[in-house]
C-alpha cells in the first residue's frame, strides 16, 4: 500500500499546502475577531431586561444553533445574490463562520459571566458602583478568565469549521487536499497532507491553551471561603 | 438616621417583613438577632436597597428611599456593607480592594486614595498584606479587608451582615476587635450578629426579630439577662447553649 504512495507528489504540492495553511490561519483569525465581536453584542443584547433587544438575540442564537453551518453558508452564496447582495466568496466565508461562531461565543461569555457570584455584583452595588462600573471593574475582568478555555475551544472548532468554505471554492486547506486528489487522483496524499496541517493548527492553539490556563493559575481568581 | 415607618416586604407569597418600625439615631449602634429566616439580612439589606420595600416609610439620611429625589447610587456611597462571605473582588489586591470605590465612585485621585487605602489596611491590623490577594489572606483578614473597603469610602452608616458567622472560632475576635474600633469613633451601625460579648460592650440596643417582625427591643444588659417574650427566651437559651 505504501509503495503507492507518492511523498514526491506531495512535495510538488507543498507551495500550494503552505499557501492554504497560511489562508485557513489568516481566515481563522478574521473570523474568530468577527466572532468575538457578534458574541460580545448578542451577549449584551441577551443580558437586558428589555425583551426588545433579549428576544432577537435568543432567537438568532437558536436558529445558528439549530441549523448546520453548510446550509448557513450555502444560504449566504447562493441566497444574498438572489436578494441583490454579491459579495466576493471569501469575504462570504469569514461573514458565515463569524455568523455562526459568534452564536457559540456569546453563550460561552454569558455562561462566564452568569458564573460569577452574586455576591460580587452585591459588593459593588453596595459601594455605589454604576451597571457600568460594575461589568467593567468586577463582573468582566472574572468573566474573562473563565471564558479564555471555552474560546479557545470554540476557536478549534472554527478552524476545523473553515474547511466548509472548500465547497464554496475558497483556496484554503482543504481545497488545496482536493486540488491534489483531482489533479493527479492522489486523495491519500491529498487529504492526509490537509489533516496533518489542521493537526499543526490543533497543536499551535492547544499549546495556547495550556500556556493561558497556566497564566490563569498563576493568579489567584477565588475567594477561599 | 435610619427610619422605618410600617415597613412591609414580601417574596412571592412570604411576608418577610411586617410592619417593621426602627429608628436608628445617628452614632448608634443596634445589634438585630433572631433565628434563621427571621428576616434579619432582608431587614438591612433593605436599608441600602438590595432589597426593595414594599410598603411603608424608609428614610436613610433623609432620604427617602423609593423617591424619584433619591438618587441610589449616591446613597449607598454613604452607606457600608459588610457581607457574611466577604464578597472581596478576587482579581485584586487587598489594597486594589480598598481604593477601587474611591477610586471609581468617589473620584479621588488614585494617589491620594492609594494613602488613605494603606491606612486603613494598617488600622484593622493588615499593614503587611497590601499586596496580597484575597485567595492568599484568612477568612479573618478577608473580613477585616472588607471593613477596611467600607471605611474608605467614608460612610456615615455602616451594616453588617453576620460578618464573624462564616469564620473559625480564633478568628472571630479580631473581626470584632476591629468592629468596636468603627463603633467607638462614633459610627451609626446596624449589626446582625449572635455574638453578645460584642452588643454588649458597643450595642445601645438589641433588637429581636422573629418571623418577620421586631418582637422585642431593649439595651443588651436587660435583653440578655431579662427577655421578656416567650420567644426571645427560647431563642436565646438556644444560642446560650453552645
Ligand atoms: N431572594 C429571596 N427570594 C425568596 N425568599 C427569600 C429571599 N431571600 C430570603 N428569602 C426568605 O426570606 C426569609 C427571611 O430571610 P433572611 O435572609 O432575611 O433571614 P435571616 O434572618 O437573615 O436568616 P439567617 O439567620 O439564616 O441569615 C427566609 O424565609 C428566606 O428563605
Ligand atoms: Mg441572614
Amino acid at each position: 500500500m505504501l509503495e503507492n504512495f507518492s511523498f514526491r507528489t506531495i512535495t510538488e504540492y507543498l507551495p500550494l499546502f503552505g499557501y492554504g495553511f497560511a489562508a485557513t490561519l489568516w481566515l481563522s483569525i478574521v473570523s474568530f475577531a468577527g466572532a468575538l465581536a457578534v458574541g460580545i453584542t448578542l451577549c449584551a443584547m441577551n443580558l437586558q431586561r428589555s425583551q426588545a433587544l433579549k428576544v432577537p438575540a435568543k432567537i438568532y442564537i437558536d436558529v445558528i444553533r439549530a441549523t448546520p453551518l453548510l446550509a448557513q453558508l450555502y444560504f449566504l452564496y447562493f441566497g444574498l445574490p438572489r436578494l441583490g447582495v454579491v459579495l466576493p466568496e471569501l469575504f462570504i466565508g469569514i461573514l458565515a463562520l463569524s455568523l455562526n461562531s459568534g452564536a457559540y461565543v456569546a453563550e460561552i461569555i454569558r455562561a462566564g459571566i452568569l458564573s460569577i457570584s452574586r455576591g460580587q455584583v452585591e459588593a459593588g452595588i453596595a459601594s455605589g458602583m454604576t451597571y457600568f462600573q460594575r461589568m467593567r471593574l468586577v463582573v468582566l475582568p472574572q468573566a474573562f478568565r473563565v471564558t479564555i478555555p471555552p474560546l479557545l475551544g470554540q476557536a478549534i472548532v472554527l478552524v476545523k469549521d473553515s474547511a466548509l468554505l472548500s465547497l464554496i471554492s475558497v483556496s484554503e486547506l482543504t481545497r488545496a487536499g482536493q486540488l491534489l486528489a483531482s489533479d493527479r487522483f492522489m486523495p491519500a496524499e491529498g487529504f492526509i497532507t490537509t489533516a496533518a496541517c489542521y493537526l499543526a493548527l490543533y497543536y499551535g492553539l492547544k499549546t495556547l491553551a495550556a500556556s493561558s490556563e497556566r497564566w490563569l493559575r498563576l493568579r489567584p481568581t477565588g475567594n477561599l471561603k | 438616621m435610619i427610619k422605618f415607618r410600617g415597613v412591609n416586604k414580601w417574596f412571592g407569597a412570604l411576608h418577610v417583613l411586617k410592619d417593621i418600625t426602627l429608628n436608628v439615631e445617628p452614632r448608634e449602634v443596634v445589634v438585630v438577632c433572631g433565628p434563621s429566616g427571621s428576616g434579619k439580612s432582608t431587614l438591612i439589606r433593605c436599608i441600602n436597597g438590595l432589597e426593595t420595600i414594599k410598603n411603608g416609610d424608609l428614610v436613610v439620611d433623609g432620604q427617602r428611599l423609593g423617591d424619584r429625589a433619591t438618587n441610589m447610587t449616591e446613597l449607598r456611597t454613604e452607606v457600608g456593607f459588610v457581607f457574611q462571605s466577604f464578597n472581596l473582588y478576587p482579581h485584586k489586591t487587598a489594597l486594589e480592594n480598598v481604593i477601587l470605590a474611591p477610586i471609581h465612585v468617589r473620584k479621588i485621585p488614585k494617589a491620594e486614595a492609594e494613602i488613605a487605602g494603606r491606612e486603613m489596611l494598617a488600622k484593622v491590623g493588615l499593614a503587611d498584606k497590601f499586596n496580597s490577594y484575597p485567595a492568599e489572606l484568612s477568612g479573618g483578614q478577608q473580613q477585616r479587608v472588607a471593613i477596611a473597603r467600607c471605611l474608605c469610602m467614608r460612610p456615615k452608616i455602616m451594616l453588617f451582615d453576620e460578618p464573624t458567622s462564616a469564620l473559625d472560632p480564633e478568628m472571630i475576635s479580631e473581626v470584632l476587635d476591629v468592629m468596636v474600633g468603627v463603633a467607638e469613633e462614633g459610627m451609626t451601625m446596624m449589626v446582625v450578629t449572635h455574638e453578645m460579648g460584642f452588643a454588649r460592650k458597643v450595642a445601645r440596643r438589641v433588637v429581636f426579630m422573629d418571623a418577620g417582625a421586631i418582637v422585642e427591643t431593649g439595651p443588651p444588659e436587660e435583653f440578655f439577662s431579662n427577655p421578656k417574650t416567650d420567644r426571645s427566651r427560647a431563642f436565646l437559651s438556644k444560642i446560650l447553649r453552645h
